[in-house]
């Protein structure tokens, strides 16, 4: 039977939790969110997971339809492992627009040197993240934003929370990298077998 | 830069980080488009920053900085 669950006038990341705890018991979902980020955050978890995602949009809501492409429903930590141990599996996670702490104007130069060094190594990291202050630095002013198109069309996941971009009143002036919540960048974190904090 | 071979770079090489910091806020001011990289280890092993450019607008960022700093190098990539 079809499970459907409200995440209507739920913060994210309210819907993709709810959404995640459902698909460990369903194998067929409804979910109904009132945003598009919410729409975008759950698309993203049900196709990493290898769910069929469809929805449609009645007014300010979505209706999304996911259903598991095993219909027994299937372990979601197995085919997460998978798809991760394909790349290299650093990560950078920028928490600030500074390097380091001690004077400001001194990390900001560093971070900005840090970040072109990060496009000479050997291997790329699978995904950069950004948050908080970070956030800064995938703006389009940032004087960083062409080594980040480098790495994103060598195929570096770029993950910026949502939540910050808001916060610093950014969020017009990012063009790359995906839009994310605080359970897309733990988990990343959580998988990742590097973790790099400039 | 790595995307593009194409471009001609030069960049200024500055006696310490603080001059590099002071000389990246002025020529932002005057809307140049600059940017901060590590030396190339081609010209120096040493842990350091300095200031990429296109050659385009060398002329406008020598005469600004050599007005405002001594000792500064330029080298071309």
């Amino acid at each position: 039977m079809k499970h459907t669950i409200d995440a209507r006038g739920l913060a994210c990341p309210q819907p993709v939790i709810l959404t995640r705890t459902g698909m460990k018991d369903h194998s067929e979902i409804e979910i109904i969110v009132d945003n598009e980020t919410a729409l975008e955050n759950v698309k993203r978890l049900t196709e990493s997971s290898g769910w069929d995602f469809e929805y449609s949009s009645s007014g300010d809501n979505f209706r999304i339809n996911i259903r598991s492409k095993d219909i027994v429903s299937e372990n979601l930590a197995g085919s997460k492992q998978t798809a991760n141990s394909e790349k290299n599996d650093t990560i950078v996670v920028f928490s600030s627009d500074k390097m380091g702490s001690g004077d400001d104007d001194l990390g900001s130069i560093l971070i900005k040197a840090c970040i072109n060094t990060i496009t000479s190594l050997d291997t790329i990291p699978s995904k950069i993240i950004f948050y908080n202050s970070g956030v800064k630095l995938a703006a389009e002013e940032s004087g960083v934003n062409d080594d980040l198109e480098f790495l994103h069309s060598k195929g570096t996941d770029i993950l910026i929370c949502g939540t910050c971009l808001n916060f610093y009143n950014i969020s017009d002036k990012v063009k790359i990298g995906t839009i994310s919540n605080m359970f897309d960048i733990l988990t990343a974190m959580n998988n990742a077998a590097n973790i790099i904090k400039p | 830069m790595n995307c593009n071979t194409d471009t001609l770079y030069f960049v200024a090489l500055f006696p310490s980080v603080s001059h590099v910091m002071k000389a990246e806020k002025l020529l932002i001011a005057e809307n140049l488009p600059i940017k901060i990289i590590p030396v190339p280890k081609i010209i120096s092993s040493d842990c350091g920053v300095c200031i990429r450019f296109n050659f385009d607008i060398s002329d406008r960022i020598k005469l600004i900085l050599d007005q405002n700093f001594e000792g500064i190098e330029y080298r071309q990539l």
